[in-house]
C-alpha cells in the first residue's frame, strides 16, 4: 500500500470501518512509515481526546425523575 | 376513581422499555444538548423524544438497535419543533478547509497532540457547537456517541459516503477551532508568522 492510499483510509481506519484484509495492510504499512504513523497517531490522538471531553455530560437525575413520572405515572 | 392496576402485558412493556430505552438517556441528552444548544430545549427535547418512544414502543423490533430508533425520533422531533427557535453560529465556510492543516503545522512541535490535554472540556464542546449543524450533528454521533457510518446515515437519511466527507471536514474544522484556542493561550507556539 501507498501513503496516498493509506492517508485516504485514515479515519475509516481509526473509525473501524474497514475490513480485516485492508486493516492488516495499513497496520503493515505504518509499521514501515514512520511519516503516516506519526500522522495517524496524531488523529488517534485527536479522536480520543474529543470522546473524553465530550462525554462527562449525561442526562440531569432530575430530568429522569421526571421522565420516568411521565411514562410509569410514578 | 381508583387508577387501575397495571396489567402483566403494561410491566412486562415497561420492564422491555427501561432495559432497552431507559439505558440510552445519557446519550440522548448528549445529542440534544449538541442539537439545541441549551439546557432547558435538550431537556424538554429528551423527555418529548422518550414519551414518542413509548407510544410507539410496539413499533420498536426487539434487540435490533435501539439507541439508532431512539436518536431518529430526537432528530425527527428536533428538526420539526425545535429547529427554527434555536440558533447556532455558523460562521466557518466548509470549503475552505485544507486537510491536514494542524497537523502540518504542529508535526515537529508537538507530533503527539500533547496540546489537547491542556483544553478543557467547555472549550471543547463550543468549537463543537461553533459547527454548521450538518457537521456537528455527524461528528457528535461518531465520535462522543461511537456510532458506525452506516447507523449514522440511517439516524440522519444520507449516504455512507456523505457520512464519511462530512465527518473529515467537521474533525479537520475542529481541530483548527482547538488549535487556534491553543496558540491563543500560548498552550503551543504554532505555525510561524
Amino acid at each position: 500500500m501507498k501513503c496516498r492510499e493509506c492517508i485516504e483510509h485514515l479515519y475509516e481506519y481509526l473509525d473501524r470501518e474497514l475490513t480485516p484484509a485492508v486493516e492488516t495492510e495499513i497496520r503493515d504499512h505504518l509499521a514501515h512509515c514512520p511519516p503516516c504513523g506519526t500522522k495517524f497517531d496524531f488523529e488517534a490522538a485527536f479522536k480520543k481526546f474529543v470522546q473524553a471531553k465530550s462525554r462527562a455530560q449525561g442526562c440531569p437525575p432530575e430530568l429522569k425523575q421526571r421522565i420516568l413520572r411521565e411514562l410509569f405515572d410514578e | 376513581m381508583a387508577t387501575q392496576a397495571p396489567t402483566p402485558a403494561d410491566s412486562s412493556r415497561r420492564s422491555a422499555f427501561e432495559k432497552e430505552a431507559l439505558v440510552h438517556l445519557d446519550a440522548l441528552y448528549r445529542v440534544a444538548l449538541r442539537l439545541t444548544g441549551n439546557a432547558s430545549d435538550a431537556d424538554d427535547l429528551v423527555q418529548e423524544t422518550m414519551l414518542k418512544a413509548y407510544r410507539s414502543w410496539d413499533q420498536y423490533q426487539p434487540g435490533t438497535n435501539a439507541k439508532g430508533w431512539l436518536l431518529t425520533i430526537l432528530r425527527n422531533s428536533f428538526i420539526n419543533e425545535y429547529r427554527r427557535r434555536t440558533r447556532h453560529p455558523e460562521t466557518v465556510d466548509v470549503d475552505t478547509i485544507e486537510p491536514f492543516a494542524v497537523f502540518n503545522d504542529i508535526q515537529e512541535e508537538d507530533p503527539q497532540g500533547a496540546f489537547f490535554d491542556k483544553i478543557v472540556d467547555d472549550e471543547v464542546l463550543r468549537a463543537i457547537d461553533g459547527l454548521p449543524e450538518a457537521f456537528r450533528e455527524t461528528v457528535v454521533l461518531s465520535d462522543v456517541e461511537g456510532m458506525s457510518y452506516q447507523e449514522i446515515g440511517k439516524i440522519l437519511g444520507i449516504p455512507v459516503g456523505t457520512v464519511k466527507s462530512r465527518l473529515f471536514r467537521a474533525r479537520q474544522m475542529l481541530q483548527g477551532k482547538l488549535y487556534d484556542y491553543a496558540v491563543g493561550n500560548g498552550y503551543i507556539k504554532g505555525r510561524k508568522p
